[in-house]
């Protein structure tokens, strides 16, 4: 070794066309991540338990759109869908987000992501992304068909169609805040564990948990802890805010004259969990 | 197999993981002590605590997770191959796991319900939740156990049977609660101490009966099952 070592240039061909960004590279994850949600791409007992959950929401809303068209009753309004399906969200949630983060440490591919010009936030960011219009798109897909209902038998026109579009238009928002919330909480479960059956066992625990306690709160003697009951539960919380946003809501929950302290804990909350679900990303274990 | 069982605790338990498993428990008792404290009638808070987090929540929950992880973590790694390889009958594999699976979803969840029923009722009471929970351990471990070897996604399957079967049609379609465990679980608490707080909704022979059937054909089932496993690789 007298000489100075070098690599030999064996003479392959370099590589010389367009080098893609960490745009491209974002993008890919989120399509990929949108896609694994719903179990495209991946074999058909992948796409059993999603399609279960999309379907039954899909039959409630139908159920609900036929019963208005024959009847002229509206048994639940666009917000209230969205609250009693809160049972059925959990469960997709405890489906997707193992499927999106756990499935990544068990196969030990975050090494290689993160040798690629893609940062932590960029990963969060795409999975986060994916998973919000998963879940959203459970919720609003099925209130756009009970909007159809309701649209193609207006008996006044247009008019009746505008007032129904304003009523749609709200509760999508309100889907959106749904779909924030329980992204958030589920992915940072679901970030901890590379086991999918802890990860969706572990998401089910912490939501089903805090209902008894909104429970327990709301039959306490205070008013005020009657009101603020809410604030236990990821569900009930996010059914404060759409109480105060939209007052016509009649979700069935007292919130008095706290509103805004829920539209600020549910802000809190999201922003926390997904600042938690960043610094988790900012070691990654190379197996 | 002791060695089989031992295996299996330290799996569940390893690296500080049994504390994963507090939180639940002592909600329950907290919340029992909150509404004990705030002077709340048990009236009052006895069906959300004990039923609604207790029975419908903690007991099943903890079953899930611990059920499926006995042998389904194993199956999920391929770890499973150093056991069945042994030559150890495979009835002995599914009683060591069960056993470690009854024994610690019972003691999480029956100790919490009864510092529960007792703070609610009575010392009876509590016993009579804490018997109960018991024999709810052994029908959801047993349960669980087979869907770990049935499917290769048994806490997803679980999760079915515990929120849409017992959580959302046992509430409103009669005919699923004879096939509940949660329903066995409150008719023998309440039959063998009755009190205003439970209502059960199945007869206590039924109840008896249904979950002798659940432990022993859920065991049997997974025996039989296990003689002829195949391993297969990672779901896709």
């Amino acid at each position: 070794m007298s000489e100075a070592s070098v690599i030999h240039d064996i003479g392959y061909q370099r590589y010389e066309g367009p080098r893609l960004g960490r745009g491209a590279v974002f993008n890919s994850l989120y399509v990929h991540g949108l896609r694994a949600a719903y179990g495209f791409g991946r074999s058909a007992k992948a796409k059993i338990f999603p399609w279960l959950v999309f379907g039954i929401v899909s039959l409630v809303a139908v159920i609900l759109a036929a019963v208005r068209a024959q009847t002229g009753l509206l048994p639940l309004n666009y917000i209230q869908f969205a609250d009693a399906m809160s049972w059925l969200i959990i469960f997709f949630v405890a489906i997707v987000a193992p499927e999106l983060v756990s499935r990544d440490m068990r196969a030990g591919v975050l090494p290689l992501y993160f040798s690629r010009p893609l940062r932590a936030a960029d990963y969060v960011g795409a999975k986060v992304a994916a998973m919000v219009t998963a879940v959203w798109a459970l919720l609003a897909v099925p209130q756009f068909i009970m909007f159809l209902g309701a649209a193609f038998t207006a008996k006044h026109g247009m008019s009746d169609v505008w007032k129904e579009l304003g009523d749609l238009l709200p509760a999508w928002g309100y889907s959106l805040l749904w779909a924030l919330l329980f992204t958030s909480i589920g992915l940072l479960i679901a970030s901890l564990t590379g086991k999918r059956a802890f990860a969706a066992g572990g998401i089910v625990a912490v939501f089903l948990m805090t209902t008894p306690v909104v429970g327990v709160l709301s039959i306490l003697r205070s008013t005020d802890a009657q009101e603020l009951a809410g604030l236990a539960s990821p569900m009930t919380l996010v059914s404060g805010v759409g109480q105060w946003l939209v007052p016509d809501a009649n979700t069935g929950l007292f919130i008095g004259r706290f509103g805004p302290v829920y539209l600020i804990e549910a802000i809190t909350l999201i922003a926390g969990c997904l600042l938690l679900l960043l610094a988790r990303y900012r070691k990654v274990a190379s197996l | 197999m002791s060695t089989v069982a031992w295996i299996t605790a330290r799996g569940l338990f390893g690296r500080r993981r049994a504390l994963l498993l507090l939180p639940l428990p002592l909600l329950l008792i907290g919340l029992a002590a909150l509404c004990r404290a705030a002077g709340v009638a048990p009236s009052d808070w006895g069906v959300p605590v004990l039923v609604g987090l207790g029975l419908a929540v903690v007991l099943p929950v903890i079953s899930l997770i611990v059920g499926t992880g006995v042998l389904g973590s194993e199956v999920d790694d391929g770890t499973i191959v150093h056991i069945l390889t042994k030559p150890l009958p495979r009835r002995d594999i599914i009683l060591a796991k069960l056993g470690v699976a009854v024994g610690v979803s019972a003691l999480s969840s029956a100790i919490p319900l009864f510092v529960a029923g007792w703070l609610a009722d009575s010392v009876g009471f509590g016993l009579a939740l804490a018997v109960a929970a018991v024999v709810g351990a052994f029908a959801y471990s047993a349960l669980f156990l087979l869907l770990s070897l049935l499917t290769r996604r048994p806490v997803l399957l679980g999760l079915v049977y515990i929120l849409v079967w017992e959580g959302l049609l046992g509430r409103f379609v009669s005919g699923t609660r004879v096939l509940s465990i949660e329903q066995y679980v409150i008719t023998i608490a309440d039959k063998i101490e009755p009190t205003t707080l439970l209502e059960s909704k199945v007869s206590l022979p039924v109840a008896v009966i249904m979950a002798a059937i659940f432990i022993l054909g859920c065991a049997i089932a997974s025996v039989d099952r296990l003689r002829s496993f195949s391993m297969a690789g990672e779901t896709s």
